[in-house]
C-alpha cells in the first residue's frame, strides 16, 4: 500500500479539479432540454402549421385547394399553400369603399395596459390606407390571435378532438354560426407607440368566434395567452363544412402566434 | 505570546463552527452572546475574526435572527433585518435588490464564498437561496472589490450554509400560508469523528393570484402576482483525515418552475458542485484550494408540445486559493489568486454564444499595531480576457478601540465592476418596444467609497452608526432610446457609462437584549442618491427604482423557557420606507417633452409570529404576515406583493 502524503491528497484533487473543468466548460445535464424544431414546418393531411407572430401580415389558406392536392398527392406538405400578404399602414388619400362607417385604415387606440387592462380604451386617431388585399381564393386567414374567413360563418362545438366528431354532418345544422364583423380595435398592426400604451389597429372583418381559439390577456403585462383546444366549425358559403382545432399556438423557441391547427374538410 | 497565537490559530480552526462563543465571556461582558458579538466572520477580511473585533464593519444574521424574522426567502429576512434594503421588481415581477443605492449589480452575493452563476435584469436568482439551508448570513457594507473583484462595489453578502453538527439529526418543516403556498423541508446530518454529511431538500409552491388597482395609476402596475414551484436540493461531505486537513464536497440542483403562462411556465435549473481543500500548516499558516462549479439555465416549457427548449446558461468553473500566513504580534498576511471560465449562452446575445477567462491576484496585510490598533490593506489585480480588461483595487480599513466596548472604524476602498457578456453583446427585439444593443466598448464601472463607523456596547445595549459615501464612475445601464438617422419607426436602446455621480448615507442600529428573554433592535438608514445623468448631460433613463430616503426596521421580542419540555418566543418584526420620488421621461419616442416626478408611496408592514417549543423537538410556529393589512392603492414595481393580512402556519420536528 502506498504511503500516505499530503501532496498525494493534493495531486488527486487538482486531477479531479482539472477533469472536472475540461468536462464542465459549457454546461452538464444538456440533454435534459430539447432541441428547438425547425421554423419552417411541413405537415400533411389533417394538419396545418404557420407562424402568424408578425404584426404587419394576414396568412390566408384556401382549405378547398388543400383536399385537393392532398387527395392528389398524399404525402402533400399543406402548410405549402399559405399566402402571406402584408396589411396596408401607408397612409393613402384615396378614399376606401365605405360601409356602414367602416373605413380601411389604421385606428389608433391608447388602451390602459397597465391598468385595467385591453378592455379599456380610448381612441386616438385614424390614417386611411388602402383596403387589405386578399388571394383570389381563399377560405379562412390568420394574423396573430386573429381570425378572418371569406365569407364563412363559425360555430364552437364542445368537441376537443376531430376524431371525436359524429360521422355524419346532420349535427352541425343544430350549431348556432356566427359571421364575421367589423373591429377596428383586435388586430395590431402598428407598434411604434407601443410604450404609451397607443397601438395602431386595422380596421377589417373578423369572426370573433373563431379568433377566441386563442384570447390575449392584459393585465398581466407582457400579456398572457389562452387556448381554447375547441373544435370550430366552418360554415363555407358553398354550403360545405369544414372543423378547426388550434392544437398549439408557440413554437419550439417559445414564439407566440405559431399555430398549429388541426383540421378536417369536407366534413 | 504563545497565547495571542494560538488564539489565532484557534480562529482559523473555529471557521465553521460556534466555539468561539465564550470566547472572552468576562463578567461585565456575558450579554454579549446574545448581541452575537463573539461570533466568529470571515467576510470582511477573508481571515475568521470576531464580530466585535473585525477591522471591517460588518453585519451578522445567525440562524437564530432568521428564525425570529420567521422570513421564508432571503428578500423577507433582509428587508426585515436591515434597512435601507429594498427589493423591486421589473415589469414580468424579475426580482431587483436595491441596497443603500447600490443595485443588485455592485451588491456580491457569495453562497460559502462562491458566486453564483446566471442573472436576471443584473440580480441573481434569489430564490436559489434556500432558508433552511443558512447558519448564517455575513454583511459587508462598501467596497470590497479589493478582495472580491467585479460586481463588489457596493458590498459582499455572504450566506454560509449550514453543516452537521450532531451525531444523528434529523429535521422535518412545513408551513402553509394564503394562495396555496406550501413548503416542505428535510434535511439529515450526521456528525462522526472524521466525517460530517448534511442533506437537505427544500420543496415549495404558491399560485398566482391577482390584485385590484385604483384607477389613476401614474406609473406601470402589477396586476397578477404570479406564483412558483420550487425544489432545492443540496449536500454536502466533510472529510477530517487528521488534524489540520479538511476536505468537503458539495454538490446542489435547484429548480424553479414560474407560470406566467399556464401552458408555458419558464422554468429556471441550477447545478452546482465543488471540492476544497482546508490545510492548517502548524499553528501559523493556512492554505485553502478549491474548485466551484455553477451552472443557471432558463427554459421555456410548452406544455402543449412538451417540448423544454433552453434559452440561456451561464456557467461558471472556479479555481480559488487563498493563504494566510500569522505572524507573532496577531498580524496576518493574506494572499490569494482566482481564476474563472464564464460561459454564457443567451439567445438574445449576437452570436448566441460568449466566453471569457478572468483571473485575479490579491494581498492584504492584516497588521495588529496594539490591542487598539488594527490596520488592513488589500490590494487586487482583475483581468478579463474579453477585451483585454484589466482593472487594480485597492482598499485600507482601520479599526481603532479606545475602550474596551468602542470600537471606531474607517475604510476607503475601490469598487468596480466589469460590463458583463451580456451588457457587450446584446442585440434583441424587446416585445417589439425597442432593440436592446450590447455595447463592446463599455468601461468599467468603478466607485470610490469611504466608510466611518462607531460600535458602542454596554451590557446588553448595543449602538452601531455608519456613515458612507460613493462617487461611482461610468455606471452601466441602458441609455435613452433613440430612433437611427432619418427614421422614425424602430427605437433603439444602447447599453452605456453615465456620468459621474455620487451617494452617501447614515445608518443608525441600536439594539438590546435583557435576561428576562426580552429584545429589541431599531435601525434606521439615509439614503441618498443623486439623480444620474449621462455622457450628454441627460437625465438618464433608470431602469430600476431609486433607493428610498428613509427607512426603518423594528423588532421586539420575548423569549422564554418554562421548562425544558416547553418554551415560547414571540416576536415583532416591522419595516418602515418613505415614498421615493422619481424622475421619468413623459414620452420615450418624444424626449423634447421632457420629464415628470412620480411619487411612489411609502408604506409599512409588520409580522406578528409566534413560536411554541415543545419537549425540545416539536415546533409550532403561527405567524401573522402584514398584520395591519395594508393594500397598496397602486401595485407599482416597488410596491410589496401583498394582497392583505397572511396567516402563516407551520410545524417542524427535531429528531
Amino acid at each position: 500500500m502506498k504511503p500516505f502524503t499530503s501532496s498525494t491528497y493534493i495531486f488527486k484533487c487538482l486531477a479531479l479539479l482539472t477533469a472536472a473543468m475540461l468536462s464542465g466548460c459549457e454546461g452538464i445535464f444538456n440533454g435534459v432540454y430539447d432541441e428547438p424544431q425547425s421554423e419552417t414546418r411541413s405537415t400533411t393531411d389533417g394538419h396545418l402549421y404557420i407562424n402568424a407572430s408578425g404584426w404587419l401580415e394576414w396568412h390566408y389558406i384556401d382549405l378547398k385547394a388543400v383536399a385537393e392536392r392532398v387527395s392528389a398527392y398524399p404525402d402533400f406538405d399543406t402548410s405549402s399553400l399559405w399566402q402571406t400578404i402584408e396589411i396596408p399602414t401607408i397612409e393613402t388619400l384615396e378614399e376606401s369603399a365605405e360601409k356602414n362607417n367602416e373605413k380601411a385604415g389604421i385606428y389608433f387606440y391608447w388602451y390602459d395596459v397597465f391598468g385595467n387592462g385591453i378592455s379599456k380604451q380610448e381612441y386616438m386617431g385614424f390614417t386611411p390606407t388602402k383596403s387589405q388585399p386578399e388571394p383570389e381564393y381563399w377560405t379562412f386567414a390568420v394574423h396573430r390571435n386573429n381570425v378572418r374567413t371569406n365569407g364563412c360563418m363559425v360555430a364552437e362545438t364542445d368537441f376537443t378532438s376531430l376524431s371525436q366528431l359524429p360521422e355524419d354532418s346532420d349535427w352541425v345544422s343544430a350549431l348556432v354560426f356566427t359571421p364575421d364583423e367589423w373591429n377596428q380595435t383586435d388586430v395590431w398592426t402598428v407598434q411604434d407607440r407601443m410604450l404609451n400604451g397607443i397601438i395602431g389597429s386595422q380596421g377589417i372583418y373578423i369572426n370573433r368566434v373563431l379568433s377566441g381559439w386563442l384570447k390575449m390577456v392584459i393585465p398581466p403585462m407582457p400579456p398572457v395567452f389562452e387556448i381554447n383546444s375547441h373544435v370550430f366549425i366552418l360554415k363555407l358559403p358553398d354550403g360545405t363544412f369544414a372543423a378547426l382545432q388550434l392544437e398549439d399556438y408557440m413554437n419550439s423557441s417559445g414564439s407566440k402566434c405559431c399555430l398549429s391547427i388541426n383540421y378536417k374538410y369536407p366534413l | 505570546m504563545k497565547t495571542h497565537r494560538l488564539h489565532i490559530f484557534l480562529l482559523l480552526l473555529g471557521l465553521y463552527t460556534h466555539s468561539f462563543a465564550q470566547y472572552s465571556c468576562t463578567t461585565d461582558t456575558c450579554e454579549w452572546d446574545v448581541l452575537n458579538l463573539d461570533e466568529v466572520v470571515i467576510t470582511g477580511t477573508r481571515v475568521p475574526k470576531l464580530l466585535k473585533d473585525t477591522p471591517v464593519q460588518t453585519t451578522l444574521l445567525t440562524s437564530k435572527d432568521i428564525e425570529r424574522s420567521d422570513a421564508t426567502d432571503i428578500q423577507g429576512l433582509l428587508q426585515s433585518e436591515l434597512p435601507g434594503v429594498e427589493f423591486s421588481y421589473a415589469m414580468n415581477q424579475q426580482v431587483h435588490l436595491n441596497f443603500g443605492g447600490f443595485g443588485g449589480q455592485s451588491i456580491l452575493f457569495l453562497i460559502d464564498g462562491e458566486r453564483m452563476a446566471g442573472e436576471t435584469l443584473d440580480d441573481v436568482d434569489f430564490s436559489r437561496i434556500d432558508m433552511n439551508n443558512i447558519d448564517r448570513i455575513e454583511i459587508v457594507r462598501g467596497a470590497s472589490s479589493a478582495l472580491y473583484g467585479s460586481n463588489a462595489g457596493g458590498g459582499v453578502i455572504n450566506i454560509i450554509t449550514k453543516g452537521a453538527s450532531k451525531k444523528c439529526d434529523l429535521d422535518l418543516d412545513v408551513r402553509f400560508g394564503r394562495h396555496a403556498d406550501r413548503r416542505y423541508m428535510l434535511s439529515v446530518g450526521s456528525n462522526f469523528t472524521h466525517i460530517q454529511n448534511s442533506f437537505s431538500v427544500t420543496a415549495s409552491r404558491m399560485s398566482n393570484y391577482s390584485v385590484h388597482n385604483a384607477p389613476g395609476a401614474e406609473a406601470a402596475v402589477v396586476s397578477t402576482i404570479f406564483g412558483h414551484k420550487t425544489l432545492n436540493v443540496r449536500e454536502k461531505l466533510v472529510w477530517k483525515p487528521f488534524d489540520g486537513l479538511k476536505l468537503s464536497g458539495r454538490g446542489g440542483f435547484y429548480m424553479r418552475e414560474l407560470p406566467r403562462e399556464i401552458e408555458a411556465p419558464d422554468r429556471y435549473r441550477a447545478y452546482n458542485g465543488g471540492v476544497k481543500g482546508e490545510w492548517k500548516i502548524g499553528t501559523e499558516d493556512y492554505l485553502e484550494l478549491s474548485y466551484s462549479f455553477d451552472q443557471y439555465d432558463k427554459s421555456q416549457y410548452n406544455g402543449l408540445s412538451g417540448l423544454d427548449i433552453r434559452n440561456y446558461s451561464n456557467v461558471q468553473n472556479s479555481v480559488r486559493t487563498l493563504y494566510n500566513h500569522s505572524f507573532i504580534n496577531g498580524s496576518i498576511l493574506t494572499a490569494g489568486a482566482d481564476y474563472m471560465h464564464d460561459y454564457l449562452m443567451n439567445t438574445k446575445l449576437a452570436g448566441t454564444k460568449k466566453a471569457q477567462d478572468c483571473a485575479d491576484l490579491f494581498m492584504q496585510v492584516d497588521w495588529m499595531g496594539s490591542n487598539k490598533w488594527e490596520v488592513v490593506g488589500a490590494l487586487r489585480y482583475d483581468y478579463f480576457s474579453d477585451g483585454r480588461m484589466s482593472r487594480v483595487t485597492p482598499k485600507i480599513s482601520a479599526r481603532y478601540k479606545p475602550v474596551v466596548n468602542l470600537n471606531i472604524r474607517a475604510a476607503y476602498g475601490m469598487g468596480f465592476r466589469a460590463p458583463t457578456l451580456k451588457e457587450k453583446y446584446y442585440e434583441f427585439d424587446m416585445a417589439g418596444i425597442w432593440i436592446v444593443r450590447g455595447n463592446p466598448d463599455l468601461k468599467p464601472e468603478t466607485g470610490h467609497n469611504i466608510n466611518f463607523s462607531a460600535d458602542y456596547t454596554v451590557r446588553q445595549y448595543n449602538i452601531t452608526a455608519t456613515a458612507y459615501y460613493n462617487h461611482i464612475k461610468n455606471k452601466i445601464t441602458t441609455g435613452l432610446p433613440y430612433y437611427l438617422p432619418d427614421t422614425t419607426t424602430q427605437l433603439y436602446l444602447n447599453y452605456e457609462n453615465l456620468a459621474d455621480y455620487n451617494s452617501c448615507g447614515v445608518e443608525i442600529t441600536a439594539q438590546a437584549a435583557w435576561r428576562n428573554g426580552i429584545s429589541a433592535k431599531l435601525s434606521y438608514a439615509f439614503t441618498y442618491e443623486k439623480n444620474v445623468r449621462n455622457k450628454e448631460d441627460k437625465e438618464a433613463n433608470n431602469q430600476f427604482m431609486p433607493a428610498r430616503p428613509h427607512s426603518l426596521t423594528a423588532r421586539v421580542g420575548w423569549d422564554k423557557s418554562f421548562s425544558e419540555n416547553y418554551s415560547i418566543t414571540i416576536d415583532l418584526n416591522g419595516r418602515f420606507l418613505s415614498a421615493v420620488f422619481n424622475k421619468e421621461y413623459v414620452d420615450f419616442y418624444d424626449l423634447s417633452k421632457g420629464t415628470v416626478i412620480i411619487k411612489y408611496p411609502g408604506y409599512t408592514l409588520w409580522k406578528l409570529s409566534v413560536s411554541q417549543k415543545i419537549f425540545g423537538k416539536v415546533r409550532l410556529t403561527i405567524a401573522l404576515d402584514n398584520l395591519f393589512n395594508y393594500r397598496p392603492r397602486y401595485y407599482y414595481l416597488n410596491a410589496p406583493l401583498t394582497d392583505g393580512i397572511n396567516l402563516l402556519v407551520g410545524a417542524s420536528v427535531t429528531i
